[in-house]
């Protein structure tokens, strides 16, 4: 290997997570988190073994092992045994530059200097001094193409590297019409395509079904007879309509969506969705942000409805609750007024049969004559003394 | 931005060995975004059903979950009338670890076993809990209706 070679190393840099590998490696060699093989291997508390980036990512986001959920830090993660890192680092990978056409395939521990010092595929700076462009390391001792060389035709500057492309463009050069075999310098020959009037083309009218075409130079005599174009400004017309109800039909099938709790068949559901799949991703990207803030708002609005009814249904429900508290309320009361009339009842009664008992007594001691009114109110005496105590028998009853 | 290596490896096995009963195929533009269809496992009420789903896969995948959503109607105490769904794996107990693969069998799964206690769709949680053999019943017309091919 040359010196001048060797003092220009390629600034190429490889990512060892894209890398090839010459035979599919042991699963227990890959990460678990970017699925290649073990890049800088680390080891974890709960010795799991991952690549140092990719932990350290994983544990920004949350502070748990991806295998096994325990809780994790920084400060648990060392170095895997050296022997992890060996058996990785020898697998064999292909060379980064393989597309480009090298063949070498070597340890993977080696892919980087090979890159940097030997590829022959690697970009690196252009031999010639001062230049700054960037060549193949096999093309970098020959002679420089970025310099500017003179175009053989039109004289202008162009570098070595942009003759080929300059040749479709130059001026001086000259191509044949494929239609016409006319010859063109070639910045015309674009402009004279749109005109050829050889070339083979479609009747204007060929999108609304019109089949028929001919010679640039003789469509103009079908065009005068043809029913389509003929037609053309009221087909228009209809296609345009057909747009703008269709575009309506959309807006008003959303907002119904929007107002209408059950939601459209999913037929159509999933049609609108592929249809907007079939945009680009970009596009995709803004309407499923879009989507996404309506279907949030719809939710919303939904949960809402859903509170606003369960706390209706809670109101019944408590309404109810207090109807019946109040009608048991009600019948206790009525049992006890019941009981409190009862005993009234019955007190009367006694007052009824006190009384009675009394004018009886009274009315049998005016018959006996004075001599037994003593006697006679002692008795009264017992029967009261009697009566009292039936009273309480039946007070007790 | 180039594809991570990862996605694309777990797009190939994905293909190569599909799981049982799932098909998962990225778009042709777009290589993050996923068709992805699961068939309702057997002895459930999604039996016999073929539900479409959308998974796509964030900037930061794997450090951040996929994203999915139900195109099928589902009658599912865990899954919305707008295909969200509820499940812990998908949120906050994502790990890097897991994969589209893993996560679609854990939906599979979520489909053979309903979670009414941890409810997305507060009314078919409610229902499920209170009346389980008819809303069973919904959920295998449901099936009938949007889900059989």
């Amino acid at each position: 290997m040359s010196p001048s070679r060797s003092s220009r190393n390629s600034l190429q840099s490889v990512d060892l997570r894209a890398l090839d590998y010459l035979t599919s490696p042991s699963a227990n060699l890959l990460c678990p988190i970017c699925h290649a093989p073990l890049i800088t291997p680390v080891q974890t508390r709960c010795l799991h073994t991952f690549c140092s980036a990719c932990i350290s990512l994983s544990l920004e986001r949350s502070s748990t092992c991806p295998v096994d959920r325990k809780p994790l830090n920084h400060d648990d993660v060392t170095p895997a045994p050296i022997m992890i890192a060996n058996l990785v680092n020898d697998l064999v990978v292909l060379c980064p530059n393989r597309e480009k056409g090298c063949t070498t395939s070597c340890a993977r521990w080696l892919v980087e200097s090979h890159i940097r010092e030997d590829c022959e595929y690697a970009t690196v700076k252009c031999a010639k001094e001062g230049c700054d462009g960037m060549v193949e390391r096999r093309e970098a001792e020959g002679e420089c193409v970025h310099e500017e060389v003179e175009c053989a035709f039109c004289e202008g500057a162009v570098r070595k590297l942009d003759v080929e492309l300059h040749y479709k463009e130059c001026p001086k050069l000259s191509s044949d019409c494929r239609h016409c075999s006319k010859s063109f310098p070639n910045p015309e020959l674009a402009a004279h395509k749109l005109i050829c009037p050889d070339e083979i083309i479609d009747c204007a009218a060929s999108h609304f079904g019109c089949s028929f075409s001919s010679r640039r130079s003789e469509l103009d005599e079908h065009l005068s007879h043809c029913h389509f174009v003929a037609l053309t400004p009221i087909l228009q017309l209809h296609t345009e309509r057909i747009e703008t109800l269709e575009l309506e039909n959309k807006a008003i099938r959303q907002k119904l969506d929007l107002l209408v709790p059950p939601r459209p068949l999913p037929t159509q559901l999933s049609g609108a969705t592929s249809s907007a799949a079939n945009d680009s991703s970009s596009g995709r990207d803004m309407t499923s942000e879009m989507q996404d803030y309506t279907y949030h708002l719809y939710s919303e609005y939904e949960q809402l409805r859903s509170d606003v009814e369960r706390l209706n249904a809670q109101i019944r429900e408590l309404d109810v609750k207090q109807d019946m508290a109040r009608f048991n309320e009600g019948l206790r009361y009525n049992d006890e007024m019941t009981g409190v009339r009862a005993a009234i009842n019955g007190l009367r009664m006694q007052l009824h049969w006190l009384v009675a008992s009394r004018r009886e007594a009274g009315t049998g001691g005016a018959g006996a004559g004075g001599a037994r009114s003593v006697a006679g109110s002692s008795a009264s005496g017992d029967g009261r003394r009697m009566s009292v105590d039936s009273v309480r028998q039946v007070v007790k009853l | 931005m180039a594809l991570p290596k990862r996605i694309i490896k777990e797009t190939e096995r994905l293909v190569a060995e599909p799981v049982p009963g799932i098909q998962a195929i990225p778009h042709d533009d777009n290589l993050r975004y996923f068709d992805v269809s699961i068939h309702g496992p057997a002895q459930s009420p999604y039996e016999g059903g073929v539900f479409k789903l959308e998974l796509f896969l964030p900037e930061d995948y794997p450090m951040t979950p996929p994203k999915i959503r139900f195109l099928t109607k589902i009658y599912h105490p865990n899954i919305d009338r707008l295909g969200r769904i509820c499940l812990d794996v998908l949120k906050a107990n994502w790990s890097p670890a897991l994969q589209i693969r893993t996560i679609l069998l854990s939906i599979q799964a979520l489909l053979g076993a309903p979670n009414p206690d941890d409810p997305l769709a507060n009314d078919v949680a409610q229902r499920w809990k209170e009346d389980e053999p008819g809303a069973i019943a919904t959920a295998r017309e449901w099936t009938q209706t949007h889900a059989t091919p």
